[in-house]
């Protein structure tokens, strides 16, 4: 027996042994500049499966649309010569520490040019490897302003940060809004993202006069916030605030028509823009304010994507549904790579990250500009409203295709 | 006091449809020693057979679930038939695993033809609701609040009143004796687990078209039923009907008095008083020994 | 029933007999002795010359699951307590890391003792009440407990950074402890494998792991032959939850920032399960070959498999509960001894 037990101890050994050989392909032929024959590498670590596969997928199809362009156009410009541009993707299955190690594995194959994965804790896991590894990361989705304090210097966001989710809703409806709601209550899932959003909510209220009345959170990917609806219906608050994702965003209007609780108005952030919304909703979607990071109505234009409009139209084209703004995240996330390259002549990293800092430009997905922390601080947000059914862009003003229908819940 | 009574119907009424869900989660789990971690993947398959017969034929819900209830029951007598009957001797991790690997499967199929895409069952009738007082009764919950009660008076007659009900009673107190009986034990376990899909399947129409849903809330569903399976005692039906309302009731309660993000947390509190204390459940008696030094 | 549980039981021990202990004592030592330290040799210098840091990094979580399927197997596989919530000790030792790391400003090498003594207490505190429970009513209750302490972790935000994750000074002025990369983390993780596998070795060998055993196979049994199965069953959790906890120590410095999701999800106690299960629950190599096999599968599947790999994943784990149940070292031990391999011996064995 004790034999058997050594006989085990070789095999244990040699499994060992071999895994580890197996493994030590080792430093094959890495090209510094991270283009391979005429191929522009650059890496995405996306959440395909798990949690936060529906939103993975359209960030997927923002840099696919994104590649494709590109590549129609002839590919990228670095120095004298074109080259394709070949996105590789890898699913992180939604978790945060493989979304980090498979940057490891593109620095590894030389991949330095990083587009980023889908939610805040994916994209802080691999901001902090590409930090380390000295790689370059445009974040399409990650807007929890964590990231954003922690000095990186290497990680740079097309997208407004967290705070501006809510606070854009609250700007949008005390603009035009007649009569005008005195009194707000927020309800949030309990993550990161959604808590920073609607801090950024209150504030923003408290300064326009609203009287703030309460704050409830419910767990994250919950269906059921009665519980909170229910605290809140005696309060009678004119305007209801939701900093939540799809899910929490339809039980809020949902709930609120079981319960009987009803204000002026909804304003929420995420949900309202996506046709899940509507489609579970119907009639009852109506009314309700959501913010969103892109509308097709935002000004501005790009030699890739051209305008808004175009990017919509190549979009319903290229996947046959309405273009919303993850997708279109991830393809100005790209955008901002590819327009980074061509300006720095080079896919070097550290040349890339100094083009990318110095970026100031126009896109379908609005001004590009990338402040200390790697903000694009110029980008306002929109804020849209459910109008018989279709998503209507009502604010900033130069974008509004409609005015705010107010009180929000003749639905 | 309005709100009090606002959360307390609400709540009794989202008792009702966690009992539904957790219903056939506790019979498999009482009659055959089996925790079935694909539970919930079954409610979401019920879930989308009914959204995709309403959506493509305009079928009621409580129409589809009858569709789904057949479907599942098909696709779980196979599965105890041809996959879980080939382990049932082994240690209990077993079932564990091969129901966990059932369940990504499911899932992440369900993921590959549905996408992940947010999902609800619409009725014209489901929000609108009965308005006493200050306190509002919404159709759609109260419906499937019926529904459950239904379900469990339908399912108690059956195990004590038929003679495959008997079967399956006698089968989970002492197989050996069953079997000596002359009952065929394969076919009663692959009927009980059968009937455990049809009815997760059931619970999943249902709440399709109350919830939303994707095929990521499968696991949430199971760990639901755990609970509830536990408070009610294992595969007492009565049980599993008080398991969740009780539940209901205790997150409707924490949730106005205490934190709204502690509700899961009060959850799995009872879950582990419950098998602290009264390993038999709230109701009745398991079928069962818990304990090894009670 | 009877005669093919009794044949289920001595399949399944390990444990080596009298006799064979006195006899066999000479020359094969000194092969296995060389042959492990040769494989230790290969283990120590592979990060210079073989691996490139991303395999670093696989293999520190390869070596991580070892230590996690390792703990869930003193436990589950040796006492039979099908623990399903072992990822609680995984989380409370990341979060003892992160919060003395970042809000008593620890030192790393400091917070590891009070990570390791966390997992202990909760452990004994846990298990006094809990492992009076059998079968699923362990299994859930020990879920409950996990998932519960999730929920707590989440609710003190203040102490814990709830939802929005906690993330541990590793860079910069503010580091306590310089951040060791890859290569570091690939020797933590590996010397914390090796310690707990010598400690399963050592807990097969003693009449610790006999008793456990004998709990196993019949606890009443084991209680009337004079073990005090309270205080076995406790310690062997006990001592899973300290290796358990020291992962997740070294797992929370090397993500840097933690979520409470993530330390505390199911699917890391599911794959503990597994990896112990199908490398061969209650033996010592087994939860290795386990957590090496499955974690390189999964790596596989996801690199080669984009769309299909969980769904190609989950059909694997059905197919390989139904081929090898006992695990991959006890049926190749038998296909061995036997001179065949019977790919569906298992289900003749264990069907209905």
């Amino acid at each position: 027996m004790r034999s058997a037990h050594l006989r085990f101890g070789l095999a244990l050994v040699l499994v060992l042994a071999v895994v580890v050989g197996a493994c030590g392909k080792g430093g094959d032929d890495e090209e510094e500049s991270g283009i391979k024959g005429d191929k522009l590498e650059i890496g995405a670590a996306l959440s395909l499966t798990g949690s936060l596969a529906k939103e993975g997928a359209l960030t997927k199809q923002g840099y696919q649309l994104c590649q494709e362009k590109v590549n129609e156009r002839g590919g990228v410009r670095v120095g004298d010569k074109k080259v394709k541009l070949a996105i590789t993707y890898s699913d992180d299955k939604s978790e945060p520490d493989t979304a980090a190690r498979l940057i490891d594995n593109f620095n590894d194959d030389g991949v330095k040019l990083i587009l980023g994965p889908y939610g805040s804790p994916s994209t802080e896991a691999a901001a902090a490897a590409v930090e380390r590894n000295g790689q370059v990361m445009v974040d399409s989705s990650g807007a929890d302003d964590n990231i954003f304090t922690k000095g990186y210097k290497t990680i740079f966001a097309v997208l407004s940060p967290a705070t501006d989710y809510v606070a854009i809703i609250v700007e949008a409806i005390m603009k035009s809004a007649n009569p005008k709601p005195k009194t707000v209550a927020f309800l949030s899932a309990d993550d990161g993202f959604s808590q920073t959003a609607a801090e950024g909510g209150v504030e923003a209220a408290k300064k326009a006069g609203l009287e703030v009345v309460a704050e409830e959170s419910f767990p994250e990917h919950t269906t059921d916030v009665s519980s909170a609806l229910t605290k809140v219906r005696d309060e009678k608050p004119d305007l209801i605030l939701g900093s939540v994702h799809v899910e929490e965003g339809i039980a809020i209007v949902k709930q609120s028509r079981e319960l009987g609780v009803t204000p002026m108005g909804f304003g929420e952030t995420v949900a309202p823009p996506t046709p899940d919304f509507r489609e579970a909703l119907g009639d009852a979607a109506n009314g309700v304010v959501g913010s969103t990071q892109w509308t097709a109505q935002v000004k501005g234009q790009d030699e890739i994507f051209g305008t808004a409009t175009d990017y919509a139209a190549d979009y319903k084209k290229r996947f046959d549904a309405d273009a919303e703004y993850h997708s279109a995240e991830g393809a100005a996330a790209c955008l901002a790579l590819v327009l980074a390259v061509e300006e720095a002549g080079s896919a070097d990293s550290e040349k890339v990250r100094d083009a990318l800092s110095g970026l100031d430009t126009e896109s379908f997905f609005g001004p590009i500009k990338f402040d200390d922390t790697g903000k694009n601080v110029t980008k306002p947000m929109s804020a849209i409203q459910i109008q018989s059914g279709d998503v209507k862009t009502i604010y900033p003003e130069d974008q509004a295709e409609a005015k705010l229908q107010w009180p929000g819940t003749g639905g | 006091m309005s709100q009090f009574l606002q959360a307390t119907v609400y709540g009794l009424l989202e008792g009702g449809l966690l009992a539904l869900v957790a219903v056939g989660f506790s019979l498999v789990w009482g009659v055959m020693n089996i925790v079935n971690l694909a539970h919930g993947a079954f409610v979401i398959t019920g879930a989308y057979i009914a959204w995709k017969l309403n959506t493509e034929l305009g079928l009621d819900p409580y129409l589809g679930m009858l569709v789904s209830a057949a479907a599942l029951f098909l696709a779980g007598y196979l599965v105890q038939r041809l996959l879980i009957n080939q382990v049932v001797n082994a240690p209990i991790w077993m079932t564990l695993l091969l129901t966990f690997g059932l369940d990504l499967l499911i899932v992440q199929g369900l993921q590959l033809l549905f996408t992940a895409d947010f999902r609800a069952i619409k009725t014209s009738w489901g929000t609108e609701g009965l308005a006493l007082g200050d306190v509002r009764v919404p159709y759609g919950r109260l419906a499937g609040f019926g529904l459950a009660v239904a379900v469990t008076v339908a399912l108690v007659w059956f195990m004590t009143r038929t003679r495959t009900g008997l079967a399956i009673r006698t089968t989970g107190m002492d197989r050996a004796a069953a079997r000596l009986m002359g009952v065929n034990v394969r076919h009663v376990y692959a009927l009980t687990f059968g009937l455990s899909a049809a009815l997760a399947g059931m619970a999943g129409a249902i709440l399709g078209s109350i919830n939303t849903f994707s095929p990521s809330a499968a696991g949430g569903f199971t760990l639901q039923s755990f609970v509830i399976a536990v408070l009610g005692g294992l595969g007492n039906m009565w049980g599993a009907l008080a398991g969740g309302i009780l539940l209901g009731l205790v997150q409707a309660w924490g949730g106005q008095y205490l934190s709204g993000t502690l509700v899961n947390a009060i959850a799995f509190g009872v879950l582990v008083l419950v098998l602290i204390v009264r390993p038999a459940g709230l109701v009745g008696r398991p079928y069962y020994e818990a304990r090894a030094e009670a | 029933m009877s005669t093919a549980a009794g044949r289920r039981r001595r399949r399944g021990a390990v444990a080596p007999t009298p006799a064979a202990l006195v006899a066999g004592r000479s020359r094969s030592w000194w092969i296995g002795a060389a042959a492990i330290a040769l494989g230790l040799l290969i283990l120590a210098l592979a990060p210079t010359y073989l691996l490139l840091e991303s395999e670093q990094r696989t293999l520190a979580s390869v070596f991580m699951f070892v230590v996690l399927a390792q703990g869930w197997n003193l436990i589950g596989g040796f006492a039979g307590y099908p623990s399903f919530g072992n990822v609680v000790f995984f989380g409370l030792g990341g979060y003892t890391t992160a919060v003395l790391m970042a809000k008593a400003g620890a030192g790393f090498w400091i917070t590891l003792p009070a990570a390791a003594a966390v997992g202990l207490g909760f452990a004994v505190l846990m298990g006094i009440p809990i492992l009076r429970l059998k079968g699923h009513y362990f299994a859930i209750a020990t879920l409950g407990v996990a998932e519960g302490m999730r929920e707590v972790v989440i609710n003190t935000g203040g102490l814990t950074g709830g939802n929005r994750g906690i993330t541990v000074p590793a860079v910069g002025e503010k580091a306590t402890t310089s951040y060791p990369g890859n290569t570091g983390f690939y020797f933590y993780f590996l010397v914390l494998a090796l310690i707990a596998v010598a400690t399963v070795w050592a807990v097969s060998r003693s009449r610790f792991g006999y008793a456990l055993r004998a709990i196993s196979q019949d606890e009443d049994a084991a209680a009337a032959a004079g073990i005090n199965t309270t205080r076995a069953k406790i310690s062997a959790f006990a001592l899973s939850g300290v290796l358990t906890a020291l992962a997740g120590a070294i797992f929370a410095f090397q993500q840097v920032t933690i979520y409470p999701e993530r330390l505390f999800a199911v699917d890391i106690t599911v794959l503990m399960v597994v990896m112990a299960v199908l490398g061969g629950a209650g033996t010592v190599l087994g939860p290795v070959i386990g957590a090496v096999s499955l974690q390189y599968l999964s790596e596989w599947l996801r690199d080669n498999l984009p769309d299909y790999h969980t769904f190609v994943f989950g059909a694997i784990i059905v197919l390989a509960v139904l081929i090898v149940p006992m695990g991959i070292v006890n049926f190749t031990r038998d296909a061995w001894k036997r001179k065949r391999i019977a790919v569906f011996e298992a289900v003749r064995q264990y069907r209905l």
